[in-house]
């Protein structure tokens, strides 16, 4: 036979089991646990038992009160969960997500940081000059002396004092070799500037990566084959090269560089992409003039040169149709390539 | 240059398809731009004479023609061009005529008058752009012959030539090039001179500029039209027909590539001296252009005056017309150099001098002066004098070139047979004149001025070989890092990637400027020779180009603008470039609506703080900040860095297009120079902070910077660090007063704190502030 006290015990866990909601359970947990409720009176109850009973029961008492509390205490937590589920299931989950401001690199930045990252991994390190320069470094060290044909100053924007505003970054070849003697492997990015009516594919400031190595026996193949290494990571694995013989007073052989790859708009017709050659023995003469010495000697050294049209790159790269739209900075066009 | 593909035929057989010409120039470095073709073989089109003219009757702007088509009856055709008169021969389509636009000819009435055909314009029939007149022919086009005889079918290459190649301004240079290229012979070449040659009759007082001078009367010469074969060869590249004369030798130019001038040799008084200008000469040029010369300039004078500006542009007043009689043909040698600083000067430049300037070849002055010659006995009839006047000396020939094969293989990057490269070279027309079993010398042909070194018979090499045959290698070589290299990490890695993390859009703006490009551009250096008024100035500073960039955007809708630019500006006067970021905030907080009720925020605008928060998360060593006056900014505060200022940032007078806008500019040379200090690991703290808040009224005049410093001296050991977290305008009585609070946290790395020691610390700081300040404290 049990004790009344389980018996109590188990008719309230079936309550307890039963109650549908919070409330119900408030009240069972009052007519139980409350100040005048069962298990109090059981309390009371207590202090008439004999000395044998007493620690039984007090001790069957107290595995009662806590068996009610934690049931109750399980089943308010259901009900806990269960509201909160409730609740959370209101919730319109298609309304936008608190919007985070994020800013936006310029394509031609983001241009111009590719092909760095590339050149950097092929071991080029930066070089750089000022936009501002003198016609001896824009011309003459660049074997383009006054009355050369090449040589377009009605094409060159000029300063009042003389100076002028480069017209290619291959200024930045003398600046780099009068300052370190060779071997020499690096790059520069920067604008240059061109007198030339605007339209949808020029502008008066462009942008160049200028490339120069100067080491032993560096050759045409290497030229071509470092070239078509930086413009297939660039456009993708298919992307198709071509070199073609042209002209530059600095360079000579001098060629120009053309891509070609389905996987772009447009792909299907070659496009120019850079002017290149091997560094004219007459630079090499200039700088030594210039640097008082025959560090550039060259029957010992040789060296290649190019110059990457980045406008016409990004152009390419991102699809864009107008190279005016790098400078007008809308920025429903520069978010477009956050 | 135009070249006729039919014309090349003439001194080199080419591939039938015109593509594969292209390509082969192409290829070898003379690009071909374009390929058009000319010429018109269409049916029911031929020539015939205009008989009669007479108006419309019921409409002004139309006459009625008769026309000799060759048949037996004159056909009556409705024109509205005004360029001819009657026994003009022209084009008329006949009846069925299919036009290259698309139009079909039918007999048709005009208002009203019967039209049996169509007079044509050369647009119509696919021979030019010119759609302002019927097409006049040669008078000796026979009537009734059909179109594809005067202009027979033809191929128009546009190639453009690099000016270290005068050697191929011709058909036959091109030719012997493309012969060169191909391996194959050519089938004619210029013809060999058989003339008496007089050293007399001309002299040469300029023979730097003018080393070498040819001259031959042709007497008796009936000046006129062109014959139609002349015509239509000179017209297919591009040419002007002007007269028999002038026509013959604008032809010899575009076959052999030397320019000839014929002057009206009845106005030219006694013998021809080649001479300086002198200062301030002023010469009547043939494009009807007075020049003010200089003694940088060449002319050929006679006894009295300059006749012509050597190599340039002969004279309006000796030029050949239709009275013209006898001529003296000039055929002469001069300085490229000299020819392109006066074509320069003078801002006149012609068909020879750009010539001229390239180099033409010495070895055919004479041949070219005979073919001339000759076509004018020809064609106009002219008694040619048996001997020809000379002065002065041909240049030599270019120097011998030593080429090693070593070398060849060493700059091409692969090794090409001996044998191969004496080939190439002897097509090239190069002679080997010594050899050894590691290279040569070669002579070079007088054409060939630009073959000076051994680089530059490489590049004939690697042209012919075919850059295609050369495989691509790679190559490496450390570099360590450069100054270069580590501004750009800082301003790319890390000040870009923070201002984008910020928020911020980067802009890229011109850095030629407009002169009304904005107030902040005073003084900004300008060019001496701008293309437009779009680009006069170096811009002095990033801020102006933000401005426009701002209010660009604002004029498309946009109701947040937050940029930046990293770029170089030009301080004037001389134009020192300095790197700059420049920063631009303006509109709304976010680009968004906040749609939760939690998250409102009661300032919904971008404002100082945002711009002054962005500065402050730069990484900029010792920032402060300190107010400036600035005359066009009504907020200015100045950026330090190490108490050096280098920047500002400062907020626009309010105005219409925007709420407030916020600019900040400052020089990054300053930062970039700084070495960059790596991070070190700091010892994350164990123990528990306490933290007290101080909530007060102070007088208005107090600012932060005054509570803060306030605070923290004298330095308590156990605070860590103080905030303000609340900032609050107003007013008791008559004084103005804010309310400020902070919260303190104190802290030990050593141990935890007790609440008495942190109570008896922060009580000190209490008084501080009551006393020090007059801060009202509240409980």
């Amino acid at each position: 036979m049990s004790h009344p006290l389980e018996e109590l015990r188990d008719n309230a866990l079936r309550e307890i089991e039963s109650a549908h909601d919070e409330k119900a359970l408030d009240n069972i947990r009052v007519r139980y646990l409350g100040r005048s409720g069962s298990i109090s009176a059981w309390g009371e109850q207590m202090k008439t038992l004999g000395k044998d009973e007493k620690p039984i029961v007090g001790k069957l008492l107290n595995e009662v009160r806590n068996a009610l509390t934690a049931a109750i205490e399980e089943r308010a937590q259901k009900f806990r969960v269960q509201k909160e589920s409730d609740t959370l299931a209101t919730i319109d989950i298609s309304l936008p997500g608190t919007p985070n401001e994020i800013g936006s690199l310029h394509p031609l930045h983001q241009m111009h940081e590719r092909g760095i990252q590339i050149f950097r991994r092929m071991g080029f390190a930066l070089a750089e000059g000022p936009d501002v320069e003198t016609e001896w470094y824009c011309f003459d060290a660049l074997n383009t002396p006054p009355d050369h044909p090449a040589r377009n100053e009605q094409d060159t924007f000029y300063l009042s004092d003389g100076r002028l505003l480069r017209t290619h970054t291959s200024t930045v070849q003398i600046r780099a070799m009068e300052c370190a003697p060779p071997p020499l492997r690096v790059i520069a990015s920067g604008a240059a500037y061109r007198r030339d009516e605007v339209d949808a594919t020029h502008s008066a400031q462009f942008h160049q990566i200028e490339g120069l190595y100067v080491d032993e026996n560096v050759s045409v193949a290497d030229l071509k084959g470092e070239l078509e290494f930086f413009l297939r990571e660039l456009f993708g694995f298919e992307t198709e090269v071509q070199f073609r013989p042209h002209y530059f007073p600095f360079t000579e052989p001098s060629l120009e560089v053309y891509v070609r790859s389905k996987a772009l708009k447009r792909g299907e017709h070659w496009i120019e992409v850079a002017g290149c050659g091997m560094v004219h023995p007459a630079v090499f003469e200039a700088v030594n003039k210039a640097r008082g010495d025959k560090a550039y000697d060259p029957d010992k050294w040789s060296g290649y040169a190019f110059g990457l049209g980045m406008d016409r790159l990004a152009m390419i790269l991102f699809d864009i149709p107008d190279i005016r739209l790098f400078a007008q900075n809308d920025l429903r066009f520069l978010k477009q390539f956050a | 240059m135009k070249f006729s593909v039919n014309w090349l035929r003439e001194f080199v057989d080419l591939p039938k398809n015109p593509e594969e010409i292209a390509e082969l120039l192409t290829r070898a470095g003379i690009e071909t731009e374009k390929i058009e073709t000319r010429g018109a073989k269409i049916d029911k089109v031929i020539v015939s004479e205009i008989t009669a003219s007479s108006r419309h009757p019921n409409a002004d702007r139309l006459t009625v023609c008769e026309v000799d088509d060759g048949s037996s009856t004159k056909r009556q055709i409705v024109c509205g061009a005004t360029n001819y008169k009657v026994g003009d021969k022209v084009l008329l389509a006949l009846p069925g005529a299919k036009l290259p636009n698309g139009t079909e000819i039918r007999n048709s009435k005009l208002r009203g008058v019967e039209s049996e055909g169509m007079l044509c314009s050369p647009i119509e029939i696919g021979l030019g752009e010119d759609a302002s007149g019927l097409l006049i022919l040669s008078p000796d086009a026979k009537i009734g012959a059909p179109i594809g005889d005067l202009f027979p079918a033809d191929t128009i290459l546009d190639v453009e030539i690099t000016p270290n190649r005068g050697d191929l301004l011709s058909h036959f240079g091109l030719a012997r090039e493309i012969a060169a290229l191909s391996g194959k012979k050519l089938k004619s070449m210029p013809p060999k001179v058989e003339m008496e040659i007089k050293r007399s009759g001309v002299t040469i007082a300029a023979t730097r500029e003018c080393p070498f001078f040819s001259a031959r009367k042709i007497d008796k010469v009936k000046v006129g039209p062109s014959p139609q074969w002349l015509r239509a060869k000179i017209e297919s590249v591009g040419i002007r027909s002007i007269n028999n004369i002038v026509d013959i030798s604008n032809f010899v130019m575009l076959e052999f590539g030397q320019p000839t001038h014929a002057f009206d040799a009845d106005k030219l008084k006694d013998g021809i001296n080649v001479r300086l200008a002198q200062d301030g000469e002023k010469f009547l040029a043939l494009d009807g252009k007075t020049y003010s010369l200089t003694p940088e300039n060449l002319v050929i004078a006679d006894e009295e005056r300059a006749v012509g500006i050597g190599g340039v542009m002969g004279g309006e007043e000796t030029g050949v017309t239709d009275s013209t009689k006898n001529i003296l043909l000039e055929a002469a040698y001069f300085l490229p150099t000299s020819i392109r600083r006066t074509a320069r000067n003078l801002s006149l430049s012609s068909d020879a001098s750009y010539r001229f300037e390239r180099g033409v070849d010495p070895d055919m002055i004479l041949r070219a002066s005979h073919r001339a010659t000759e076509l004018m006995r020809e064609i106009a009839g002219g008694t040619p004098a048996k001997e020809i006047y000379v002065a002065g000396k041909l240049p030599a020939n270019p120097a011998d070139v030593s080429l090693s094969y070593e070398k060849c293989d060493r700059v091409i990057g692969v090794a090409i047979k001996p044998k191969t490269v004496d080939e190439i070279l002897t097509r090239f027309g190069l002679k080997k004149t010594k050899s050894t079993s590691k290279g040569g010398t070669w002579k070079i042909p007088s054409y060939r001025r630009d073959l000076q070194r051994d680089v530059d018979l490489i590049e004939e090499v690697v042209r012919a070989y075919g850059i295609d045959r050369i495989p691509g290698t790679t190559r490496g070589r450390f570099m360590s890092m450069s100054s270069a290299d580590r501004s750009h990490d800082l301003e790319t890695l890390f000040l870009r990637e923070r201002l984008a993390g910020c928020g911020l859009s980067e802009v890229r703006t011109s850095k030629l400027i407009s002169k009304s490009a904005s107030a902040f551009s005073e003084g900004a250096i300008e060019l001496r020779n701008p293309l437009s008024e779009d680009h006069v100035a170096l811009r002095p500073n990033l801020i102006s180009g933000l401005l426009a960039v701002l209010e660009r955007n604002i004029r498309a809708g946009a109701e947040r603008v937050a940029i930046f630019e990293l770029g170089r500006v030009f301080v004037p006067p001389d134009g020192n470039e300095e790197r700059r970021l420049g920063i631009l905030l303006s509109g709304n907080l976010a680009t968004a609506p906040i749609w939760r009720s939690d998250r409102k925020v009661g300032d919904s605008w971008l404002g100082f703080f945002d711009a002054k928060g962005i500065i402050e998360s730069l990484g900029i060593p010792e920032l402060s900040f300190r107010r400036i006056e600035h005359e066009k900014l009504p907020l200015a505060v100045g950026l330090f860095s190490d108490a050096v200022m280098i920047g500002f940032l400062g907020q626009r007078p309010s105005a219409k297009i925007a709420p407030g806008v916020f600019i900040a500019e400052l020089n990054l040379d300053v930062l970039l120079a700084k070495e960059q200090q790596t991070k070190k690991f700091r010892e994350i703290e164990r123990f528990p902070v306490i933290t007290r808040d101080i909530a007060m009224f102070v007088p208005e005049k107090i600012s932060h910077e005054d509570v803060l410093q306030t605070i923290k001296n004298p330095i308590e050991p156990l605070l860590d660090s103080v905030e303000v977290f609340d900032c609050y305008p107003g007013t008791k009585g008559s004084e103005e007063r804010t309310s400020l609070a902070y919260r303190l946290t104190y802290r030990d790395k050593n141990r935890t704190l007790t609440n008495e020691e942190v109570t008896v610390a922060h009580a000190k700081i209490r008084e501080r502030l009551r006393r020090d300040l007059g801060a009202e404290l509240r409980e």
